[in-house]
C-alpha cells in the first residue's frame, strides 16, 4: 500500500499557516529575546529514563517509545522543560545563576485517534532557573507580553497554586489514593461527582466546604478574599496571599487587567511546586499557553535549583490568529524580457515579496497577491 | 458574548428542551424543528444544535460547543478534558451487569467474556473488581449476545429492565446510575464565564423545583 498519508495526529503546515506559524514565532521570540533569554536546541530524541526520572506519575502511554541498537528505550520529547533541566544540571552546574533559556522546538505525544488532536505541536516557551518564586512576576509579565503580540481583545492568564491542593490534602492526613481521586475530580470540576465522594470522608463541614467550593473558586482578584474565608488552615491562607501579592505586583506595572485566578487549577505534571498558570483566548477551546514554578525538578538531575517558565502551543493559535506579513506581489514576464523583469523585481523587493513567473504574453505584468491561492497563477500562464 | 450549546438527540432531548422552556428560554425552534440542526434562541444570545451523543463531547471538547446537555453514559465511555458542572436529574437509567440465571459469572472458573456497547466502562468495571474479563464489542442488542451464547455476561444501560426480563436474563449488579449532566469547555469557562454561570444557575434552580415536586 502506498503511504500517501499521514501517522496519526501529524499535520502539514502550508501555504498561511505556514506564514502564520513563523511569524508568532517570531513575534513570541522577540519578546523572550528581549527579556534577556537565549535560544536553546535540544535533540528531539531523549532517553526514555530521563522522563521517568522527571516525573513520578508519567503516563508512558501517552510518549513515543522506541529502541536504540543496545536496546534502550527511547523517546521523543514529550516537552521541553525536561531537556532543559538535563542540559543546565549536566552542561551549566558550575555556572553562574540565574540561567535564561527559550526555545520554539516540536513536541510529541501521543494521543486518542480520530479526534482531530494533534500529536506533534510547536512549543515556544523560556525557563527561567535559578531564581525562587520572588521572581514569579517577572515570568508572568513575559507571558502577558507575549499573549499582547497577538493583538487580540479576549484573553486571560489564569493563576493558581499547585501547593494549594496539596497542603489541603496533608492537613486532613489523606491517603494517596484517595488525593488522586479528589485532584481528578476538583480538577475536571466534576461537582456532582465531587459532593459525592467528599461525603464517603470523614471531614469536618468546613473542610468539606473548602473542597467542595474549590472547584468554583475562580474568576477575578475578587475571589481570592473568598477563598481566604473558606481556608480550614493558616498555612493555606498564607498561599493565596501570595497570589494576592502577585496580583499587587502586577497591578502597580499595570498588567492585571487579563489576569484572573483557579485557585481549583490541579498542577497535570506532578514537578510543579508553587504558583501554575495558564493562557487562554476567545475561540481556541484549549489553553494556549501553560507554566509554572518547579523548584523540585533539576534536583532530580543533580542540580538543586528552584525554577520557573511557560511554553506556548503556537499550533492552537493558527486557526485565529491571521497573518499580517508584508505584502507580496507576482511578476510575469517574457523570456525576452528576462534582464528588465529582474531589475523591476530587484526594486520591488524593497517594499514586497516578489515571486517571478515566465509566461508566453509579451508584456511585463504585475499582479498583487493578497491571497495564497496558486492555482490562479497556472491558469493566467496557460491563457 | 454568545453561547452555544450542543444538545444530545433521541432520548435526552424531550427532557432537556422541556427544562430550557421552563427556564423561560426561547427554544420555540426546537420544539418544531423539521430538519434545521442550528436552532437560535428567540430571547437569548444562545445558539442551540442537536447531535449525537459522543459527538455532543467532541463539539464541547474543541470548543465548538462552550456547554453540551450529554448523558453520564456517554461520559463515562469518553473521559476526556472538559468540566462536568451539573447534574440535571433527568432521563434516569443505569449501567448494570446482566447474564442468563444460570450463567453467574462472578462465580464462574475459567475465562469470561462480556459483550457491551461501553468498553470503557465494562473494562473499568472489572478491573476495580479485580477479574480479568475479555470484552467483545457490540452494536446493537446486547441482550442477544449470551442469548446466542457469544458471551457469558453484558455491561448495557436499562431503562425500565422490560427487555432483560423479555430476554430471561438477570441483573446481577449495577454498574453506575446514570443522568443527563452539562459539560462545559475549559476554554469557554474561562472567558465566558458570567454567560455560562448564568445557564447553570437557571438549570440548577429549574433542577430543584422538579427535585422538589417529585416528593
Amino acid at each position: 500500500m502506498k503511504k500517501i498519508y499521514l501517522p496519526s495526529g501529524m499535520r502539514d503546515n502550508i501555504l498561511s499557516e505556514a506564514k502564520t506559524k513563523k511569524e508568532l514565532q517570531d513575534c513570541f521570540e522577540k519578546v523572550f529575546e528581549s527579556y534577556g533569554y537565549s535560544k536553546i536546541y535540544t535533540p528531539s530524541i531523549e532517553f526514555f529514563s530521563t522522563y521517568q526520572n522527571a516525573f513520578t506519575n508519567l503516563n508512558s502511554n501517552s510518549m513515543y517509545k522506541f529502541f536504540d541498537q543496545d536496546g534502550n528505550i527511547l523517546s521523543l520529547r514529550m516537552d521541553m522543560t525536561v531537556p532543559i533541566a538535563r542540559v543546565c544540571a549536566t552542561k551549566f552546574k558550575d555556572y553562574q545563576i540565574p540561567l535564561r533559556f527559550y526555545y520554539s522546538c516540536n513536541v510529541f505525544k501521543v494521543r486518542e485517534s480520530f479526534a482531530g488532536k494533534r500529536n506533534e505541536v510547536t512549543d515556544c516557551g523560556v525557563e527561567l532557573i535559578g531564581l525562587d518564586k520572588k521572581n514569579d512576576v517577572e515570568v508572568l509579565m513575559c507571558a502577558f507580553d507575549a499573549m499582547k503580540t497577538l493583538n487580540v481583545k479576549t484573553y486571560a492568564i489564569e493563576c493558581g497554586d499547585s501547593g494549594l491542593f496539596k497542603k489541603a490534602c496533608n492537613l486532613l492526613n489523606m491517603e494517596d489514593e484517595t488525593i488522586e481521586k479528589l485532584a481528578d475530580l476538583i480538577d475536571r470540576k466534576s461537582m456532582v461527582d465531587l459532593k459525592i465522594f467528599l461525603d464517603t470522608l470523614n471531614l469536618e463541614p468546613h473542610q468539606k466546604r473548602f473542597m467542595l467550593e474549590l472547584p468554583l473558586l475562580n474568576g477575578d482578584i475578587s475571589i481570592l478574599s473568598k477563598a481566604k474565608k473558606l481556608c480550614f488552615d493558616e498555612s493555606l491562607k498564607e498561599k493565596i496571599e501570595e497570589l494576592e501579592g502577585i496580583y499587587t505586583l502586577l497591578s502597580k506595572l499595570n498588567y492585571h487587567r487579563h489576569l484572573r485566578f483557579d485557585l481549583g487549577k490541579i498542577a497535570h505534571l506532578d514537578y510543579y511546586t508553587g504558583l501554575i498558570f495558564e493562557g487562554f483566548i476567545e475561540g481556541v477551546g484549549v489553553s494556549v499557553l501553560s507554566g509554572g514554578r518547579y523548584d523540585k525538578l533539576l534536583s532530580k538531575f543533580g542540580m538543586d535549583v528552584p525554577a520557573c517558565g511557560f511554553s506556548i502551543k503556537i499550533d492552537y493559535l493558527l486557526d485565529v490568529i491571521k497573518h499580517s506579513s508584508k505584502k507580496s506581489c507576482k511578476l510575469f514576464y517574457p523570456q525576452d524580457k528576462e534582464v528588465e523583469a529582474l531589475l523591476m523585481a530587484a526594486n520591488l523587493r524593497k517594499e514586497k515579496n516578489v515571486e517571478l513567473i515566465p509566461w508566453q504574453k509579451e508584456n511585463i505584468w504585475i499582479k498583487e497577491d493578497e491571497t495564497d491561492v496558486i492555482i490562479d497563477s497556472v491558469d493566467e500562464r496557460s491563457s | 458574548m454568545s453561547l452555544s450549546i450542543a444538545l444530545t438527540k433521541g432520548r435526552l432531548e424531550k427532557n432537556t428542551v422541556a427544562l430550557l422552556e421552563q427556564c423561560g428560554y426561547g427554544i420555540e425552534s426546537l420544539k418544531d424543528k423539521g430538519r434545521a440542526l442550528v436552532f437560535q434562541d428567540t430571547k437569548k444570545d444562545i445558539r442551540y444544535f442537536l447531535v449525537k451523543s459522543n459527538d455532543c463531547i467532541t463539539y464541547v471538547v474543541h470548543g465548538v460547543a462552550d456547554l453540551g446537555i450529554v448523558g453520564k453514559d456517554t461520559i463515562l465511555e469518553n473521559s476526556q478534558d472538559y468540566y462536568e458542572m451539573l447534574d440535571l436529574e433527568c432521563g434516569k437509567c443505569k449501567f448494570i451487569v446482566a447474564s442468563l440465571p444460570e450463567n453467574d459469572l462472578f462465580h464462574k472458573v475459567g475465562h469470561i467474556k462480556i459483550g457491551t456497547k461501553y468498553p470503557s466502562v465494562a473494562k473499568d468495571y472489572f478491573l476495580k473488581r479485580n477479574m480479568d474479563v475479555e470484552i467483545i464489542k457490540i452494536d446493537g442488542s446486547v441482550e442477544l449476545a449470551p442469548i446466542l451464547g457469544l458471551c457469558d455476561g453484558i455491561v448495557d444501560i436499562m431503562e425500565t429492565g422490560t427487555t432483560l426480563k423479555e430476554n430471561g436474563l438477570v441483573v446481577l449488579d449495577t454498574v453506575h446510575e446514570i443522568s443527563a449532566r452539562v459539560i462545559v469547555n475549559t476554554a469557554a469557562y474561562k472567558l465566558k464565564r458570567e454567560e455560562i454561570m448564568n445557564v447553570l444557575q437557571d438549570l440548577q434552580r429549574m433542577v430543584n423545583q422538579d427535585v422538589k415536586k417529585d416528593r
